[in-house]
């Protein structure tokens, strides 16, 4: 091992943004001090997660010096200087030499395909200018370049080459990589989703960009590896992975700064060309605020309820930046949850939610009394028993077979209650105030549909999200109009 | 003289019958249309033709049923591919015995011994038969591309007569015609790329729309000998749409859907393919459709009726009557856009939500009557706009595809002119939270161009604003 130092967990740090898009340096000292005394052994500005190709040179300089500056030393600094063109990423290496950080992470050539000669040349030419340690970077997902090992091999013999970080996730390509330079330089896990597997086969780091939330958790995770305690490390990554998976394929950096922002760590957007709604899905943000909720790191706050003049309720509950302190006017919202994989088992909810003596509970017994065949409306019931709020479900589609009844009114309504007993146990929905509600979900169930436990899975997650929106009243109209022009409706093109 | 395929080929179905057996008298009155029809050749047991759920008894049925009833009238070209080159081998003898003219054979699949097992496969297969021999390039299916240098080598093989390429793969298919054009036929087998393919150079086609759409093809081909490009390109733009939802929504299924269509008693696809996997209910209908419009079958279409009663009756059925509109100062506006089948008509009725229009927004969604099922209007999934817009169908809605027009493009049209009115101060941005929008909208059930009817839909909506919001805020 030529670094000894170059272990543990390393953040791969988000570039924060303020309002006008440029740095927020600010907000990255802050980020810097929150993963510090979480206890991590490095940070990595600049990078991958860091939005490196977003960002002039001078900002990349300005974010290290920042870093640098903030760290004080307390943690190693290792900083991304990668770069497509060689004489480039020589020129933002000596920078990053001069500004006194620890190593230099750089990621592979990348847009016009180099061969394994060009990209052995690459990082030769690179270590020869500098003499700072240098960390090969292999993310072919996003270059759509591998770094064969067998370069790998002969980049070990470099003298400053002293790391190689692997965000592949091909767990065949990493064992080559143990199996061919192992103990010579430190062989760190860029892919948050196989982490723990990595560490256990014998990895010396991880650079993670879910290490920018959940640096707590990867240390625990480290330290158990360490001390051999493999079953434990393993049953907290199965713990985390949906957070983890979401983090590593929808997005990256842009995940991490929406789960910050939910946070309170204010970390602003990415850059364009990253849009939520795009790779990061409005369903995948939804979900990640509720497993953050799950690990306590969004704070709770009191949201004043005011159902109708003279009725307030409060409700502790987990809050983001969008949530109002107070929601008022009951007579109808909507909310609207999305959930899916699956084209067959995607749950979409349009939910209708008010007092019961306005429009939402008049309708409710006005249906109750006029049923329509094929759109039969049931109460929710839980165990036989009636749920509060007294909520409806209606099928969208026209129920035609004993198939899709039993699809609609028992795997989908099981979402549909379980998501409602989550939303008071959550504070979302005020329990000292459910006999004022009445809620009608209308549930679209595909004709199609085959997988019940998806079905159930995708229409819990869909009544959750629309539960929120409907009280939190988001999307915003501010949000409406920034995302109107971008909006793809899937069914609107011609096959 | 050897035999040289060319022209178009049908890649036949298989017909099942009810009981899942082969269905004999299917198969000899689908080959019977296709030979009236002037195809060159016809090719069973590709992989149109199921092949990879064919028994070895079904496969040999198969063939001599097909050769039989062509009866010498066209050539046959009997799918005899497998994965393993021991099977290739006698299926290709029982075709030579049964009396096919030629053989088509895929590259390995599953199990691979790359370039060197792939030339090895097609090497003992040529030496153990005489009958020519096409060989089969469909990545697509089997995960990998039977290379062109192995081609190139395959081609001096004095039986092997010609290639088939379904990749799709333009560049693929030149470098077929550079390096072995001369020697032996490539064939396209890629429906969306005929016409660039057979103008390019190659000799024929095996195509799974040939059995649906033969004609179009032998006119293409025709017009494409006689060099008369403008013509072929006519065609293939026509057909476009339908071929490309069967090369993209599974091959086997939607060809053996469209058939049933035209009466042809196909039956299903075997296990596990479904018609409710890949191609789906919305998809299947827009076949339908295409085979309308190409008058292969017959359209019992009529233009739906724009409402002709005055604007404040046309909302009763959400129990809001005219006095209620008068009483309640609602307002009511309407807009129209588009000719004939692209036309969209749109009623509508906004008011506060502790107004009857409250009532009738959840009305609406909560009590469909079948075929007039309501959505809230959003521009895409998680965009749900403000003020919240009801999407009420005035015509039936009878299929899924109808559907997911009017819930796709109508609905985000709709969607869209509704922010685009609260951008524009239209829409006052104090009426955001606490008015509801009632759309009813009239759309043929036959409509298709999803773009055209986004645009009119929108355009309708704009025009039915601008009334209902057209004197509020001053």
């Amino acid at each position: 091992m030529k670094k000894p130092w170059l272990k543990g967990v390393m953040p791969a740090l988000v570039t924060p943004f303020d309002e006008n898009f440029e740095v927020d340096e600010m907000s990255l000292r802050t980020l810097v001090d929150f993963v510090i005394n979480e206890g991590v052994s490095a940070v990595v500005p600049s990078g991958s997660t860091g939005e490196f190709t977003s960002m002039s040179a001078e900002e990349r300089k300005k974010v290290i010096e920042t870093t640098v500056n903030q760290a004080k030393g307390r943690a190693r600094v290792i900083a991304g200087t990668g770069d497509a063109g060689t004489d480039t990423a020589i020129e933002l290496t000596k920078n990053a030499e001069k500004i006194g950080v620890d190593a230099a992470l750089i990621v592979s050539p990348f847009y016009l395909k180099p061969t394994d000669k060009e990209i052995f040349e690459h990082y030769k030419r690179i270590a020869e200018s500098t003499s700072l340690p240098i960390i090969l970077y292999n993310i072919p997902q996003i270059t759509n370049v591998e770094i064969p090992w067998w370069v790998v091999e002969g980049l070990a013999d470099i003298e400053n080459i002293v790391g190689i970080k692997d965000s592949s996730g091909n767990m065949p390509y990493m064992m080559a990589l143990f199996e061919k330079v192992f103990g010579k330089i430190s062989i760190i896990c860029g892919h948050d989703e196989i982490a723990t597997s990595a560490l256990a086969t014998g990895a010396d780091g991880l650079i993670l960009a879910s290490a920018n939330i959940i640096p707590n958790v990867w240390i625990q995770i480290y330290k158990l590896i360490r001390e051999r305690k493999f079953k434990e490390a393993f049953a907290i990554q199965r713990k985390n992975q949906t957070l983890i998976r979401i983090i590593t394929s929808r997005g990256g950096g842009l995940a991490v700064k929406t789960g910050l922002n939910m946070m309170g760590l204010n970390v602003g957007k990415a850059r364009r060309p990253l849009v939520t709604g795009g790779l990061l899905r409005y369903e995948d943000e939804e979900l990640l605020r509720i497993h953050l909720e799950a690990l306590g790191k969004i704070p709770k706050r009191t949201v004043t309820f005011r159902m109708k003049p003279g009725a307030i309720t409060k409700s502790e509950t987990y809050v983001v930046p969008q949530t109002p302190t107070e929601a008022s006017d009951f007579t109808l919202r909507v909310g609207e949850g999305f959930a899916s994989p699956s084209t067959a088992e995607v749950a979409h909810i349009d939910l209708s939610l008010g007092v019961k003596d306005g429009p939402v509970g008049r309708i409710l017994q006005e249906t109750l009394e006029n049923p329509k065949p094929g759109h039969e409306p049931k109460i929710a019931k839980f165990n036989g028993k009636e749920i509060e709020p007294q909520t409806l479900l209606v099928p969208t589609v026209l129920v035609r077979t004993a198939q899709q009844e039993k699809f609609v009114y028992e795997y989908a309504m099981n979402g549909v209650t379980r998501a409602i007993a989550d939303s008071i146990k959550q504070g979302v929905l005020p329990s000292r105030a459910l006999n004022h509600l009445a809620m009608i979900a209308h549930v679209f169930v595909h004709p199609t549909a085959s997988n019940p436990k998806r079905l159930e899975i995708n229409n819990y997650k869909a009544m959750r999200y629309a539960i929120r929106k409907a009280i939190e009243g988001r999307p915003t109209l501010n949000e409406l109009l920034e995302r109107k022009e971008s909006a793809r409706h899937p069914f609107r093109y011609t096959p | 003289m050897r035999f040289e395929p060319r022209g178009v080929n049908v890649a036949l179905v298989t017909p099942f019958t009810r009981d899942n057996e082969v269905n004999e008298k299917a198969l000899r009155d689908l080959v019977d249309f296709l030979i009236e029809k002037g195809v060159s050749g016809l090719v069973p047991v590709g992989t149109t033709g199921e092949f990879i759920y064919l028994s070895e008894e079904e496969r040999q049925e198969v063939v001599e049923t097909v050769v039989d009833e062509a009866n010498g009238r066209v050539p046959i070209i009997a799918g005899t591919g497998a994965s393993s080159t021991l099977d290739a081998i006698r299926f290709s003898k029982h075709a030579e015995d049964a009396g096919s003219d030629a053989v088509l054979v895929v590259a390995p699949y599953y199990l691979r011994g790359a370039d060197k097992g792939d030339f090895q496969h097609f090497y003992e297969l040529a030496h153990s038969t005489s009958l020519p021999i096409i060989l089969y390039n469909i990545p697509q299916c089997t995960g990998a591309f039977l290379r062109r240098e192995v081609v190139e080598d395959l081609a001096d093989i004095e039986n092997i007569v010609g290639i088939k390429d379904s990749s799709g793969n333009l560049p693929y298919l030149m470098e077929l015609l550079e390096k072995v054009g001369d020697r032996i036929n490539v064939l396209i087998g890629y429906d969306e790329v005929v016409l660039p393919a057979i103008a390019s150079g190659a000799k024929g086609m095996i195509l799974a729309s040939a059995n649906v759409i033969p004609d179009r093809w032998v006119k293409l081909y025709e017009a494409v000998a006689k060099g008369d490009l403008e013509t072929a390109r006519r065609i293939q733009m026509i057909v476009q749409k339908l071929v490309r939802i069967f090369c993209r929504y599974g091959g086997n299924v939607p060809v053996k859907e469209a058939l049933k269509m035209m009466h042809f008693d196909v039956g299903k696809s075997r296990r596990p393919l479904t018609k409710g996997g890949i191609l789906g209910p919305e998809v299947r209908e827009e076949v339908k459709l295409e085979l309308e419009n190409l008058g292969i079958i017959e359209s019992k279409f009529s233009i739906a009726k724009t409402p002709q009663n005055p604007l404040p009756e046309r909302f009763q059925n959400l129990s809001i009557e005219p006095e209620v509109i008068m009483k309640e100062k609602l307002k009511v506006g309407e807009g129209f856009a588009g000719q004939d089948i692209a036309r969209v008509h749109v009623d509508l009725l906004g008011g506060p939500k502790d107004s009857p229009v409250g009532d009738a927004w959840i009305r609406g969604l909560t009590n469909a009557t079948p075929g007039h099922e309501a959505v809230s209007a959003i521009v895409e999934p998680n965009l749900m706009v403000k003020p919240i817009t009801l999407v009420m169908p005035a015509v039936e809605v009878r299929s899924l595809r109808q559907a997911s027009i009017l819930f796709g493009p109508i609905q985000s049209a709709i969607g869209k002119a509704v922010l685009d009115a609260v951008e524009n101060n239209l829409i006052p941005r104090k009426t955001v939270e606490t008015y509801a929008l009632i759309t009813k909208v009239t759309v043929n059930s036959e409509a298709s161009d999803r773009r055209i009817l986004y645009h009119n839909a929108y355009q309708a909506t704009s025009d039915a604003i601008n009334q209902v919001f057209g004197g509020l805020h001053q």
